[in-house]
């Protein structure tokens, strides 16, 4: 069977953390009792950074002001089609991140990208909870997004969706519980799904590499794919032999002043380059 | 018998490819309602998107919202609602053209994206909004009782009516399952309706009696006034024959001019019925004559030594009339609604006239006990709207001696 490598996934936007910290508490894995180690974390990002740019991958930055400290998460900036140059920018499920979605919409208007709003009732958290795979959007829904978003999004970005229900408080992304690496493979956490998610996401994909429970609460899935080579916060070795057995260079890159919030390496960065055209 | 509360929802998106909905056709089952599925509209292109209306139907209204509330996070929505529309009336007691004519169930009205509960639910009503103080409230008015300005629902926009939840009784017996019928077992009935006036006193609900001068004929009036001394009865709608015989039978020991104790007639009997009418006149009310120990005995002796409220409503046939029967029949109903809040239990005991008056005016809610040796007359309030109304065929004395004996030991 012929596998063709993603065709995203060579553009990224980031953002240098200024001003990052745990401020607040909104998903289990941020205690406001942990100190972040700024420089660490600075470190650790500009590791990533270099990575990426090293497998051939663009990267552009978006400038972090004080008051929102989850703007390193990039992944949640929202949703593109880049044929169209098409922004939708998030809506956020928590009070505390609403502010980065003004942040998030200047940057990309301030670059000529056509930036369109979802009603402001629907909660989406971008590509945080939606990552394409197989000519379609899958989005997960329950924590941080609607489901009632899906049709929208169609209608924004010409993407046919489809949900899966996140029912894992610790996984509270769909980006914690799934990765496409190429046209016919994926990381997939089933951990994070019910069971209807579950059977699509097997008529979806038709060679998953179906993650253990302790290998997605490893962050194993939040990982980004540039070409063939696979950036992972961790890597457990089953794991690691699988990816390689299928020709993926895995880069590990330790991100764990980040995990300090919940966050690994995909959501540090937000493809720039997805498209649903055709 | 179906489920009783439905709702429509919409699902839109690749809800198919997703197996949404499936996970909400599932959901549906998985929680005790059932579905229809009225209006599919499946995309025909990769981008086409799908979209399904859902008519889901549970047993009662808390389970559909619950259920719903539920579905809403699959991005299942209730089918938008468009809001109940207003009209001021021009004109004391005439609703606008196109009023909404309530019906007895319970009903709520969507004001400011907001369903708000119907206070009195009542049959042939009009629908009228407050809104003082910033707090919205709908009540049912009858027309005469209508003032100009008042704001008043038309149409049947923003309206909707819950049917009453089915009741079971302890181990399954599916009381309402079963029309009126002079063949069903009476002693289980019987006991049905003793542990449903029990359950509305613990409750904190009233209990209405109302009867007609049959009751008194049968010989059920020492039972009755038992029921109002030791509490079992709040309140009593009846007319002048019953309060009438009532009294006869006290005073003057006759029913219409024959003897209770031995149903021989007595002579010049057939006058009794006037002479106490005339006396009670004379002391100027029941309670006035219960005070000057001229009347001693009865339910209507029992009502007013218990002060249990009574109506006795007025007819163009009445002999006096008593001067606490109230001649003006509008006024009547309206005495008459005074007393229907908090009434849990409805006992009707051989009366036509006034079970179907009691019938207009109560919610569906009430749990209604129609009992008459004649079956048409449960039949005739169920087939004027009380559905609600559980008929009972035996004779009313027998009835209420077996009610005295379940409750009063």
């Amino acid at each position: 069977m012929r596998v063709t490598r993603l065709d995203w996934g060579y553009r990224f936007l980031l953002c240098e953390p200024r001003h990052f910290g745990v401020l607040y508490e909104i998903n289990p894995w941020m205690h406001g009792s942990v100190e972040v180690d700024l420089d660490a974390a600075h470190d650790q990002w500009e590791g990533l950074r270099d990575a990426l740019r090293a497998a051939g991958a663009q990267v552009e930055a978006i400038d972090q002001p004080e008051h929102v400290p989850d703007l390193v998460f990039t992944a949640n900036a929202g949703l593109v089609d880049a044929a169209r140059r098409r922004f939708v920018p998030s809506h956020f499920r928590h009070p505390e991140r609403v502010p980065e979605t003004q942040v998030f919409a200047g940057w990309f208007a301030d670059r000529g990208w056509d930036v369109v709003r979802l009603p402001a009732e629907v909660v989406h958290e971008g590509a945080g909870d939606a990552l394409p795979f197989g000519g379609v959007l899958v989005s997960g829904y329950r924590p941080r997004s609607d489901a009632a978003a899906a049709p929208l999004l169609t209608e924004l970005l010409g993407a046919p969706v489809r949900t899966v229900e996140l029912v894992d408080d610790r996984l509270y992304h769909l980006d914690l519980t799934f990765c496409p690496l190429d046209d016919r493979r994926a990381m997939c956490a089933p951990l994070g799904w019910d069971a209807a998610g579950r059977r699509m996401i097997e008529e979806l994909v038709p060679e998953p590499l179906w993650l253990e429970d302790d290998e997605a609460l490893a962050f194993c899935a939040n990982s980004v794919v540039v070409g063939d080579v696979v950036h992972m916060p961790a890597c457990p070795p089953r794991v690691g032999r699988q990816l390689e057995a299928w020709g993926f260079h895995v880069v590990v890159c330790p991100v764990d002043e980040f995990l300090k919030a919940g966050g690994g390496c995909r959501c540090l960065t937000f493809a720039l380059d997805v498209t649903f055209a055709g | 018998m179906g489920p009783m509360a439905s709702e429509t929802i919409e699902v839109h998106g690749h809800i198919v490819d997703s197996l949404i909905l499936a996970r909400v056709l599932d959901a549906i089952l998985e929680a005790g309602a059932d579905y229809e599925l009225v209006d599919v509209a499946i995309g025909k292109t990769n981008t086409d998107t799908s979209r399904a209306s859902i008519v889901v139907r549970a047993d009662d209204q808390a389970l559909l919202d619950a259920l719903i509330d539920d579905l809403q996070v699959h991005g299942a929505n209730r089918v938008a609602q468009t809001e109940a529309v207003l009209v001021d009336a021009d004109q004391d007691g005439v609703l606008p053209a196109g009023f909404h004519s309530t019906t007895n169930l319970d009903t709520e009205v969507l004001l400011d994206g907001r369903w708000h509960r119907v206070q009195n639910p009542e049959m042939d009503c009009g629908l009228v909004v407050d809104d003082a103080g910033g707090t919205i409230r709908v009540r049912t008015v009858p027309m005469h009782r209508i003032r100009r300005g008042d704001r008043v629902v038309v149409g049947h926009d923003g309206v909707r009516v819950h049917p009453p939840t089915r009741r079971t009784a302890a181990g399954g017996f599916e009381f309402m399952a079963s029309e009126v019928s002079s063949e069903k077992p009476k002693g289980l009935l019987i006991r049905h309706v003793a542990d449903r006036m029990r359950a509305a006193r613990d409750e904190g609900g009233r209990i209405l009696l109302v009867a007609g001068p049959a009751a008194i004929h049968t010989g059920a009036g020492p039972d009755l006034a038992r029921l109002v001394r030791e509490g079992w009865i709040d309140c009593l709608f009846t007319g002048n024959g019953f309060a009438t015989h009532d009294i006869e039978s006290n005073v003057l020991g006759t029913s219409l001019g024959i003897g209770v104790a031995d149903g021989a007639p007595v002579e010049g009997g057939h006058a009794n019925h006037v002479r106490v009418i005339n006396e009670v006149r004379r002391h100027g009310s029941i309670a006035a004559a219960v005070e000057a120990g001229w009347l001693t005995g009865g339910v209507m002796h029992a009502c007013v030594e218990a002060d249990v409220p009574f109506v006795l409503a007025g007819s163009v046939r009445d002999d006096g009339p008593l001067p606490d029967t109230v001649t003006d029949v509008a006024a009547a109903a309206d005495a008459m609604r005074e007393h229907v809040p908090d009434v849990r239990v409805a006992l009707m005991l051989a009366t036509t006239l006034h079970a179907i008056a009691t019938g207009n005016i109560l919610p569906a809610a009430v749990e209604t006990f129609c009992v008459d040796i004649n079956q048409a007359v449960a039949t005739k309030l169920a087939d004027r709207g009380s559905h609600q109304a559980v008929g009972i065929v035996t004779d009313v004395g027998v009835f209420v001696r077996a009610v005295v004996g379940e409750l009063c030991g």
